[in-house]
């Protein structure tokens, strides 16, 4: 009893219940199980939003936000659609290309961010609009036109852009596995997790604490915008074009995926199996509605609904674990192994 | 002494003037109209440059009043981009496809979003969620019942709508074939936020609430009805943008209006609004939507490629975050120096 009880302390219980309940009403509503587990459009989109929304899960466990990610993946896509479509160098250049305008951006926002009181917010609302802008204008100056064309050679199809077991899944759901075990490990193993965590509680104790709490926030700023680049590379490997429209819509996706997850947007809280959970979720309502007998026009209501009740949730989910600790006298509510000292 | 509103003290000095918050925004707005108005020569200065921006500044720019007072008071409102649409498709709805009359229809599409920004206005009071969240979740909602009810009721995504000669007149007539009828419009809200901020005590307890919720409770601000209040507000002018849409141009569809999202809290920003609550004034908002508009048009007159625009906004939010930065810590610090 008292460790079904403790499972609802973890800060993904209420990720877990959604992605039950969520799944239990389309059974309801008419979907055949099997045929949902078979199907690869909510995988794929899972690993879609699933990749950007683990570096935003750091991100906003240290207190801060990053929306410039719906540029950054069509930029990502059309950086290597230009250098390695139109200007025809070798796929490596277009990869690299790709990966080091989201490191660039990621740099910018970082600096900006710690070097300015102003919001992450609204400093990457800033860069949304302007790389937006220089996207679009620069593949009308670079190659007259909205969309690229792109063929990659076998390697780069094979790591970045296949679709696996002859079937419609495409690669990037084993990225998407393995860098969720990156960051599982990166958040809740090493010390580096335990700085994020202290930054998200206080951002001047921790700094007092001695944590480079500057250095880490540039670093998660440059993980998010390069992972969102790298979604848009992989995107234009697969579909063999980019397009400079699109991802504005990942912005709030996104958000949705990490917030249902049981991240805190005020940062401190939060946890990489609870945002991938979240992730699925999101996904599972998004495309699994096509399989039930409800029309397509309500998904968007669905979602809406499940976030406000996810994250309501997750508050009493959290209030109650908060109190059950403090009950607890003498006992530690996490174990936080002291690994800095 | 029509100066001396500046200065309590009667006396307007050039450091007084450069501490003003709005000082930045209006360098900012006429450093822009200047670039274009070089390149985009007497079009863009005469009559056809200033109706093409004002017409889109008015748009915007109902809504980025309430929503800067969301700001100020240190909330966000997302859902704005989901009720333009909804009350042109209620509007659409009510007076097209059911012909009841016109007034039936505006006051259906005018409920329609404040009872959503009460709706807002009740989670974000009631419940420990941040604001952002909430308003992204009701914006999917409304989206999702948006598209569902036109589908399920007309079976289309767009209704158009003939509005009778008097609910045209007053809502979505061009003055001389130019000015849109919003443009007066927005300046009646300017003149009633400006009074509402300014001049009214309730003013005082948004800027006291965006400052430090706690004590502002403590000082007996109602700060939960303050807060449904502004969301309610902000419902009002966005579901009033939506009905002017649909008395312009005759039609309502389901999707658009989500561009006015992240437009409303940029003009707000580039106006000098605190995001983080506080701090910003209405001739500020007013200033960053004209800026924002002039940008937005300008590119055309100018023949830039209208992608570069963007380019324009994202660094103009920049400078003006930027410069607000470090001008407010000029003014605090100046201040402080004087006690």
């Amino acid at each position: 009893m008292e460790q079904i009880k403790s499972l609802f302390y973890r800060p993904s219980a209420a990720a877990v219940v959604a992605l039950l309940s969520v799944t239990v009403f389309y059974i309801f509503a008419g979907v055949e199980f099997s045929k949902l587990m078979g199907a690869a459009s909510w995988v794929n989109y899972a690993a879609r939003i699933g990749i950007v929304a683990l570096p935003v899960c750091l991100l906003m466990v240290s207190g801060e936000i990053d929306i410039s990610i719906g540029a950054m993946i069509p930029a990502g896509a059309m950086t290597t659609a230009i250098i390695s479509g139109h200007f025809e160098l070798p796929m490596i250049f277009g990869i690299i290309g790709a990966l080091s305008v989201g490191v660039i951006v990621g740099v910018i926002n970082g600096i900006l961010a710690i070097r300015t009181n102003v919001p992450t917010l609204i400093i990457t609302l800033a860069t949304l609009v302007g790389m937006q802008g220089v996207v679009l204008a620069g593949s009308k100056l670079l190659t007259g036109s909205a969309s690229v064309p792109l063929t990659a050679p076998d390697w780069a199809k094979t790591l970045f852009g296949q679709l696996m077991f002859g079937g419609n899944h495409q690669v990037i759901i084993i990225w998407w596995v393995v860098l969720a075990f990156v960051f599982w490990f990166f958040l809740h193993m090493s010390k580096y997790g335990n700085w994020i965590f202290a930054m998200g509680g206080d951002k001047e104790s921790a700094r007092n604490a001695g944590i480079p709490v500057n250095r880490m926030t540039v670093l998660l700023f440059v993980l998010t915008s390069s992972s969102a680049a790298f979604v848009g590379m992989c995107h234009a490997i697969l579909f063999n074009s980019a397009q400079v429209s699109g991802g504005m819509n990942d912005i709030f996706n996104i958000i949705v995926s990490v917030v249902v997850g049981g991240v805190l947007l005020t940062g401190g809280f939060g946890t990489v199996f609870g945002v991938f959970v979240g992730t699925l979720t999101f996904a599972v309502v998004n495309k699994g509605i096509d399989f039930t007998a409800i029309d397509r026009n309500w998904a968007n209501l669905i979602i809406g609904a499940m976030l406000l009740i996810a994250v309501a949730m997750n508050e009493s989910f959290r209030a109650f674990a908060l109190r059950a600790s403090v009950g607890k006298k003498g006992a530690t509510p996490e174990p936080t192994p002291e690994k800095a000292t | 002494m029509s100066s001396s509103s500046h200065n309590s003290k009667g006396k307007v000095s050039f450091g007084n003037l450069i501490r003003l918050p709005e000082t930045g925004s209006f360098i900012g707005f006429v450093v822009v109209y200047i670039f274009f108005a070089i390149l985009g020569g007497a079009v863009f200065v005469g009559a056809p440059g200033w109706s093409s921006w004002l017409n889109i500044a008015a748009e915007v720019g109902i809504i980025a009043l309430p929503v800067g007072l969301l700001m100020i008071s240190g909330e966000f409102d997302i859902s704005v981009g989901s009720i333009v649409p909804a009350s042109s498709m209620t509007v659409a709805m009510l007076s097209g496809h059911y012909d009841l009359p016109a007034t039936v229809g505006i006051l259906g599409g005018l409920s329609v979003g404040v009872s959503i920004g009460f709706v807002n206005g009740i989670l974000v009071t009631r419940t420990t969620i941040p604001s952002l969240i909430v308003t992204i979740g009701v914006m999917f909602a409304v989206m999702g019942l948006t598209l569902g009810f036109a589908v399920l009721l007309k079976g289309s995504t767009s209704v158009s709508y003939v509005p009778n000669p008097t609910a045209k007149f007053l809502l979505g007539q061009f003055i001389n074939y130019m000015f849109s009828v919003a443009i007066f419009w927005w300046f009646a809200f300017v003149a009633f936020f400006y009074y509402v901020l300014h001049i009214s005590p309730i003013g005082n307890w948004i800027y006291a609430v965006g400052g430090d919720r706690e004590s502002a409770r403590n000082a007996g601000i109602p700060t939960s009805k303050v807060t449904i209040g502004l969301f309610m507000a902000s419902g009002f002018c966005a579901a009033f943008v939506g009905v002017a849409q649909v008395m312009t141009y005759q039609q309502a569809q389901v999707a658009g209006g989500q561009s006015f999202i992240f437009n409303s809290i940029m003009c707000v920003v580039i106006g000098g609004v605190l995001l983080t609550g506080g701090a910003g004034s209405i001739i500020g908002i007013l200033l960053g939507t004209m800026t924002f508009a002039v940008v937005n048009q300008g590119v055309f007159f100018a023949a830039l490629d209208p992608n570069t625009g963007s380019i324009i906004v994202g660094a103009l939010l920049l400078i003006a975050v930027v410069s607000n930065d470090s001008f407010r810590k000029f003014a605090i610090s100046a201040a402080s120096k004087k006690t």
